[in-house]
């Protein structure tokens, strides 16, 4: 049977083969004589740049006047090492991005190949890759990277922001509307750990390993961290405003409390530690700690919506400094497993930024980012979301 | 006689250097088979069309980063059956939401007009499995690919290729009709 089935499929005539040939070459001899051959010794003009140069009048004018002067450096120091847009074919760094789109959440890989995983609304990676953990109206999947599902739980509540433990990930913790529930990483022993929780994901204490630590925020404004094996709370702290993230330091004793107008590092039992002042005018939209270091990136929007900044706080007496301006909102900030590079998204400029660091030593831009995860659509929906830069399994 | 892969590598080099002549070499060798690959996973003549155009222009995009030591075909084969996959669950999910219509074209045997050329019952045959499953048909049989090469393609354990590609030739078991062998 192998050999008819192979005859069958290389030579059985398919519909408008010699038509679709001709208008796909004519498509690919245009896209191939319009474009650009790279040469190392040459820097094409730059979109991504100009949009810069295009923000920076407007940043200057809403951020502080001891910003400006930065700005210029930065804008100085990227012009000479930043890269026209391309398509995504590859990723600046090893591991697999997990995006979710209007279609779904994807897997990204290194080379740019990516695969939708299914119908869901939000997803993120375990601990090592091999498994996303997804939501989609009132089911919990645990998918394989291929999208295969490995096992589900149903619940009458609609589920939401579901988090994987770090390693050996034998917990996943996810809200279900107003209750935040913890189950075993194969789907089993679904319990209810506490009510009353705020729309923010949890997010797991990433050391020291074995050990299952979560933080969370109520609706009265206070983040509690909690042993989940021992059903205790550790410490607890008060925060003004609603809460919209928490992030853990790579090493497990910093806790990063992200509210509209403020930026507050906790460490046990509750200690402010550092509290990060952001630029006159703005609100933040987008935070996250470099791996393996005490740096955080944070991306601040001006009130009016106009341009963003993405400054990178240091240490906790070097103050911050800016890495990229745009116009419009920057949506997140990812790093990736490695830390070197930092991706931003960027909506209004229908891209991915990588930022290479320390310093911004090199910027690589995805173009075209709405269309690439809308296949057989337009491209025109919303910009896609990046949850996740994973290690590599 | 003349060495594919030599030829192959030289149609890049010269399309790197501008050649529309090597470029074009390179199209009309590979088009064919990334076309009906593509056709084949989607069951859309216009998806197709429009997923192998798009792998070429991919291409053509990063063809001053391809590492010429590398064959040229895999690197294509895993765009298209990969953006071919998507297509298909895109379209599935899309028809939940209400598209009978496309939900006929990405997941159901295609009608009366596109069985003309492909025989109907291979087409519907493959039409039952899903998107994941024709891929993996369609690496082995159409691009004699290997188990491990179809794994390395679609990053799958080479277990999971070999399950699929059983599970797909059961489907297919006795429904490929011996007049057309």
């Amino acid at each position: 049977m192998d050999r008819e089935l192979r005859i069958l499929l290389t030579e059985a005539p398919v519909p408008d083969e010699r038509d679709a040939e001709l208008r796909a070459w004519n498509v690919v001899r245009a896209a191939f004589e319009e474009r650009e051959p790279e040469s190392p010794s040459r820097r094409l003009p730059l979109r991504p740049l100009v949009v810069l140069a295009a923000a920076a009048a407007l940043v200057a004018a809403a951020l502080s006047p001891a910003g400006r002067d930065a700005l210029d450096s930065i804008r100085a120091r990227v012009s000479g090492d930043d890269e026209p847009p391309v398509a995504l074919t590859r990723l600046p760094a090893a591991g697999p991005l997990l995006v979710v789109s209007e279609s779904g959440p994807w897997v990204v890989r290194t080379d740019g190949s990516k695969r939708l995983l299914g119908d869901y609304d939000d997803a993120s990676w375990s601990p090592r890759g091999r498994f996303v953990v997804a939501t989609g109206g009132q089911r919990l999947t645990a998918v394989e990277p291929d999208g295969d599902p490995r096992w589900q739980l149903t619940r009458p509540e609609t589920l939401a922001d579901a988090r994987w433990s770090p390693f050996p990930g034998f917990r996943i913790a996810y809200r279900a509307e107003d209750s935040l529930r913890i189950v075993d990483g194969n789907g089993t022993d679904d319990s209810l750990l506490a009510r009353g929780v705020a729309s923010v994901a949890p997010a797991w204490r990433t050391r020291p390993e074995g050990e299952y630590v979560l933080a969370f925020a109520d609706r009265r404004g206070v983040v509690r961290v909690a042993d989940v094996e021992a059903l205790r709370e550790l410490w607890q702290v008060t925060v003004r405003g609603r809460i919209d993230g928490l992030t853990w330091s790579g090493d497990g004793r910093q806790l990063l409390v992200v509210t509209r107008r403020s930026l507050s590092v906790y460490a046990e039992p509750g200690r402010l530690v550092r509290s990060i002042a952001l630029p006159s005018g703005t609100h933040t939209t987008a935070a996250a700690f470099r791996p393996g270091t005490g740096e955080i990136a944070y991306a601040v929007m001006s009130e009016a919506g106009e341009v963003s900044r993405v400054l990178l706080a240091t240490s906790p007496r070097g103050g911050s400094r800016p890495v990229f301006n745009g116009r419009g909102p920057l949506t997140d900030l990812v790093w990736s497993p490695n830390g070197r590079w930092l991706l931003i998204g960027w909506p209004d400029a229908d891209q991915w930024v990588f930022l290479r660091q320390p310093g911004v030593r090199r910027i690589v831009s995805v173009e075209s980012v709405r269309r690439e995860f809308d296949p057989g659509g337009t491209g025109a929906g919303s910009f896609p979301r990046v949850t996740g830069w994973c290690c590599v399994p | 006689m003349a060495n594919p892969g030599r030829d192959e590598r030289a149609w890049v080099r010269g399309a790197q250097s501008g050649s529309v002549a090597d470029l074009e070499a390179l199209f009309r060798d590979h088009w064919p088979r990334a076309y009906r690959a593509a056709y084949l996973v989607v069951h859309d003549q216009t998806a197709a069309e429009d997923i192998a155009q798009e792998a070429f222009l991919a291409a053509v995009r990063a063809l001053d980063r391809f590492d010429r030591r590398r064959p040229f075909g895999p690197w294509l084969h895993r765009i298209v059956v990969n953006r071919a996959i998507d297509w298909a669950r895109a379209r599935a999910l899309r028809a939940e939401v209400g598209d009978q219509r496309a939900l006929d074209a990405a997941s159901a045997p295609p009608g009366v007009e596109n069985t003309r050329e492909l025989p109907a019952e291979i087409v519907q045959a493959l039409a039952s499995l899903s998107p994941e499953h024709r891929a993996v048909i369609v690496l082995r049989y159409l691009m004699d690919y290997t188990p491990g090469e179809i794994g390395e393609l679609l990053d799958l354990p080479r277990g999971t290729v070999n399950s699929r590609l059983r599970r797909g030739l059961d489907a297919l078991a006795g429904r490929i009709p011996a007049e057309e062998l």
